[in-house]
């Protein structure tokens, strides 16, 4: 059976055994129909880093920042309801305000949390959960399935921030999984004009530093307002780009050289200083610098500038780096949740019939293949399991480090046949089967290999 | 002539040394060093990548210190006058080596080189770079210190910036605009005012940020509400950077470093001496502040809690005798009532076993004759009393260790050697005298002939007789048959009497026996029941006597040192006083310096 039927049946069996507990039920009941939804992403960070306008692009829509749990989800039509304090969530309306839209919440002054239902292509895996900056790691993580943390530069409180949300029996067994987002890419080096690609080498060096590699699967650089931009650029707004950009280089470059100068009265165009300043509130000094820039390198139509702002922003990485380390892993990240759920549960009611359940827990967390190899991918990331180097690239990626689908773990970038897999895949069961026999070998590196070796016998069944 | 700083300052040092301070002493050296030199350091600090070092590169004109997008500055980078540029690295001469006084060397590196050399990795070892310039800024002994960022990761920047902290004149703490100052931030500006209360608080990156202006006001209003006197300035390095190669003074004005400069040249360069009184009372108050603590403690303590500890000892131990002498009282009850029912019991004990005995013995001689195996008998007898007496004993013995362990229960304290090892006399079983043999007379052939012979006499006559009356002679066959049928049966009767009083005889001579041992015994066994009360008092008085006078010697000792106490106290509490009132006096005339008011009193 696959962790993804036995988690579902021990959540069935868990319903029968509490039914008399209409806490206990209530309970279950969220986390089955928790289940069978969408990978759960928190969006988290200390305040002002940006939570929001990544939220905003990673949805393509603008919407108005609030101070409390905002969810956003899949939908048929836009809707939001406001769950405050015990009983039923009130519907309230999405209205408009400017380029956003903003939810009225006005009758609560303190919602517990916000769903918003919106029809959009890229809420259809995910539900994204946009937290306040004030949250503690237990309330951020508590309804998530995966963490999508923010910061400028890694300090010390983002580390306890993470750390923390790794402190729990099962977490530690298996990782929160979390991709790390340096937001604010446009701000380093002042907002230059290559900014991005800098920010992109300072994310690479965080991936390989000791400090934060065991704490997060991946380290993107993201400029926010570019992405924002990218998803929502307006005619008018392409049009005021446009003709900022006609402006001779040095003329413009004098009055981007502040944000004051750049809103200021004196212009050599005839633009509202409104409109710019609401061109600046929108891309902010660099983003305008940037588009101007490719405007003027020959990306002069919406769609073409779309494509680079999309690309340059970070946008791209950040949504491939979510399909493959959550997305991807859904089943394994629901099952991790629901396996936390009932963990709670047992501690809260603990009963003797369900004992055997308990039991069934335990068996699940130690020995289901999904979570061993998570777990070698964190021992091995972490240095607690060391192996040669070029065997550890293949170790990680073909326990799934870089991606789930057998064509990832295999290494092959193109879309290779079934028989070119099967025979890569017998060439690394081969080896990986001598390493795991290999008497003189260190007995972390044995075990290691058996993990290997188990997966790829896993991945060698559909193709035989 | 000297300044007035310097006099109050030296005095400190004094103090520190009289209180056996040498950390204070050593702080209070290296600030009075740095305060007669003519130097003034300027220190700047902030979060990473707040832009330190590019705001010292703007504020000179230079590029002296490495700005990049990653995390730079690794080093502190000191920068000061000097006629032609210069630099050079200065680090640990031996590779491995504490931070306190390992010899440092100088490399001098060429000044185009220094930030490359600074922020490269394999630089471990330097410990900090020194550049010269030639700037009018600088002409005044002013050095401004590019610090690494505060709360990186790597632990050893943050370290290294706390390090030169402590030889800090003035501070400029840069946050950028982005965002107003964080909790981290508002954290380390409280940690700064502790050691040097001149900073500043510089805003940068306001060409990045439109709404810079409400990010500088919510600044201002979080300073105002942790209560910091800072003074809060925005600037922009790359506006100053641009106009200072385009040689444009409205940007110049733009990027706000004419007014971060006159800030620098006003509060920092011009007011050296009162910034040198404002650090030295700032410094000497803290350390006069530490010296006053524990002596302020060490008061409090010989006034209340030592004697307090004294006086609670000594009424513990009287407490203590008196619970014994109430004791004592109740173990003497309990060890007399004990004994005296043990040796009834005892004595009840052996009576019944002996009666059981004579019980036994009469039933057995109603029937048997003592002349037959009577040694078997005698050994019987022995055996049964020996176990009756054996077993007596061992529950007298049995029952004085319970007696023992019950009085040791009730005794006041507890010891491991409560209960006496052994409470028995040794000598205490004498054996009783040998059983009497009772006297067997022995029925004897001639004696069973005779009495046959008197018994057939009477028979031979009487039927002699009464057959001579029909004519026959007097000895026939049938008084001869007569007179032997009648012996026969007196010498039955007679060997029946004498089995009767043989039994008798062997019975009175059991009597006795068991009697005799009996009271043998008895006396024995109160002797020894006796013994055993004598000896359990003897041990459980001892062991109170010594207890009584252990815990006589304690209140006594206690008694002693609360008199001791009494006069050594008061002689250390009046000098501790003459010590408080120096280091106050001291203390008012370090505010008087011009340092932040605290309350210290007496």
């Amino acid at each position: 059976m696959t962790l993804d039927r036995v988690v579902w049946s021990m959540l069935q069996e868990a319903l029968a055994v509490y039914r008399d507990s209409p806490r206990a039920t209530g309970w279950l009941r969220s986390h089955v129909e928790r289940y069978t939804e969408p990978v759960r992403i928190a969006v988290a960070g200390r305040s002002r880093i940006g939570k929001s306008t990544v939220v905003n692009a990673l949805i393509g829509d603008e919407f108005a920042p609030s101070s409390s749990f905002v969810w956003y989800r899949n939908g048929t039509e836009p809707r939001a309801h406001v769950f405050s304090g015990p009983g039923r969530p009130h519907e309230v309306q999405v209205g408009r305000r400017g380029s956003r839209h903003h939810v009225e919440i006005g009758q609560f002054d303190r919602a517990d949390r916000i769903v918003v239902e919106w029809p959009s292509r890229s809420l259809r895996d995910v539900v994204l959960i946009d937290t306040p900056s004030e949250a503690s790691p237990e309330q951020v993580l508590g309804d998530a399935d995966a963490l999508l943390y923010l910061m400028r530069h890694v300090q010390d409180d983002d580390l306890k921030f993470l750390q923390a949300a790794n402190d729990h029996p099962i977490a530690r067994v298996s990782n929160v999984h979390t991709v790390a987002v340096l937001a604010r890419a446009d701000e380093i080096g002042a907002g230059r004009i290559d900014a991005l690609s800098s920010a992109k080498q300072i994310a690479r060096r965080y991936r390989r530093d000791v400090a934060v590699q065991p704490l997060c699967q991946n380290v993107v650089s993201v400029a926010g307002l570019l992405a924002v931009a990218a998803k929502t650029l307006r005619e008018d707004e392409f049009a005021a780009l446009r003709a900022l950009a006609s402006l001779g280089r040095e003329e413009l470059e004098d009055h981007l050289l502040s944000a004051d100068r750049f809103a200021g009265e004196q212009f050599p165009l005839p633009m509202e200083p409104a409109v710019r300043q609401a061109l600046l509130e929108r891309f902010g000094i660099f983003g305008v610098r940037l588009i101007t820039a490719l405007i003027r390198q020959g990306f002069d139509t919406q769609v073409k500038l779309t494509g680079q702002l999309v690309q340059r922003s970070g946008l791209g990485e950040l949504r491939d780096s979510i399909a493959i380390h959550f997305t991807e892993r859904r089943e394994i990240l629901k099952a991790r949740s629901a396996l936390l759920a009932l963990d709670v549960l047992f501690r809260m009611e603990p009963r003797q019939n369900a004992r055997k359940l308990m039991a069934d827990l335990e068996r699940v967390v130690a020995s289901a293949h999904d979570f061993r190899e998570l777990r070698l991918v964190a021992a091995l990331q972490a240095g607690r399991t060391k192996l040669p180097a070029e065997l550890q690239t293949e170790a990680l990626r073909l326990i799934g480090a870089e991606g789930a689908t057998p064509l990832a773990r295999l290494g092959f970038d193109y879309e290779a046949g079934p028989h070119e897999q099967r025979e890569a895949l017998l060439d690394a069961l081969v080896r990986w089967q001598a390493i795991a026999a290999d008497l003189h070998a260190p007995n972390d590196q044995r075990r290691a290999a058996q993990v290997v070796v188990r997966t790829c016998e896993g991945l060698l069944l559909p193709l035989s | 002539m000297a300044p007035p700083w310097l006099d109050v300052l030296d005095e400190t040092i004094g103090a520190c040394v009289t209180h056996r301070r040498p950390d204070l002493e050593a702080r209070l050296r290296e600030k009075r060093a740095q305060q007669l030199d003519p130097k003034l350091r300027v220190l700047v600090v902030g979060e990473s990548k707040q832009g330190k070092s590019q705001l010292v590169n703007a504020l000179l004109n230079a590029p002296v210190c490495a700005v990049g997008d990653d995390i730079t500055t690794t080093v502190p980078t000191f920068v000061q006058h000097a006629d032609t540029p210069s630099a050079a690295l200065v680090r640990n001469a031996s590779a491995r080596g504490s931070i306190f006084h390992t010899p440092t060397e100088r490399i001098a590196v060429p000044i185009e080189q220094v930030t490359k050399q600074v922020s490269t990795a394999h630089s471990q070892h330097v410990v900090r770079a020194e550049i010269g310039i030639p700037r009018a800024l600088l002409d005044s002994g002013l050095v401004l210190i590019d610090t690494p960022g505060v709360g990186d990761t790597r632990s050893a920047h943050t370290a290294s910036t706390f390090a030169t902290l402590m030889q800090a004149d003035a501070v400029l703490l840069v946050s950028d605009a982005t965002g107003e100052l964080t909790s981290a931030e508002m954290t380390l500006l409280k940690k700064i005012m502790e050691a040097c209360p001149n900073v500043t608080v510089v805003v940068t990156k306001i060409d990045l940020v439109p709404s810079w202006r409400s990010v500088v006001e919510r600044n201002k209003a979080l300073l105002a509400r942790a209560g910091v006197p800072a003074k809060l300035i925005p600037v922009s390095s790359a506006l100053r950077l641009r106009a200072a190669k385009t040689g444009d003074q409205r940007l110049n004005t733009e990027s706000g470093f004419p007014e971060l400069l006159a800030c620098v040249q006003r509060d920092i360069v011009a007011s050296a001496d009162l910034l040198a009184r404002r650090a030295v009372a700032v410094v000497a108050s803290s350390a006069i502040a530490q010296l006053v603590t524990p002596l302020r403690e060490e008061l409090t303590a010989h006034d209340s809690s030592r004697t307090a500890a004294t006086i609670s000892t000594l009424q513990e131990a009287q407490r203590r005798v008196d619970e014994l002498r109430r004791r004592s009282a109740r173990w003497q009850n309990v060890l007399n009532d004990e004994m005296a029912d043990l040796i009834s019991d005892v004595e009840y004990d052996l009576r019944d076993r002996t009666r059981k005995i004579l019980r036994e013995v009469d039933k057995t001689y109603d029937e048997a004759d003592p002349a037959i195996g009577w040694d078997k008998f005698e050994q019987w007898l022995e055996d049964n009393l020996n176990e009756a007496a054996t077993t007596n004993f061992a529950w007298l013995m049995e029952r004085a260790e319970w007696v023992a362990a019950k009085v040791a229960k009730n005794f006041p304290v507890y010891r491991e050697d409560l209960i006496p090892g052994s409470v028995l006399p040794d000598d205490l079983l004498e054996p009783v005298g040998k059983l009497d043999k009772p006297k067997i007379e022995p029925f004897s052939i001639p004696q069973k002939l005779f009495t046959g012979l008197r018994g057939s006499y009477g028979g031979v006559l009487m039927f002699g007789l009464v057959t001579s009356l029909a004519g026959m002679p007097l000895i026939n066959v049938i008084s001869l048959g007569a007179g032997a049928l009648f012996g026969g049966k007196s010498i039955l009767d007679e060997s029946d009497q004498r089995l009767k009083r043989r039994q008798a005889a062997a019975k009175a001579a059991a009597q006795r026996h068991v009697d005799d041992f009996f009271v043998k015994f008895s006396k024995d066994v109160r002797d020894a029941g006796r013994h055993i009360q004598r000896s359990l008092r003897n041990h459980f008085s001892t062991l109170a006597e010594e207890f009584q006078e252990t815990l006589l010697e304690s209140a006594r000792s206690a008694k002693r040192a609360v008199q001791d106490d009494q006069t050594e106290r008061e002689r250390r509490l009046r000098e501790g006083r003459k010590e408080l009132d120096k280091l106050i006096t001291l203390y008012k005339r370090v505010q008087a310096l011009g340092g932040p008011v605290m309350e210290l009193s007496a």
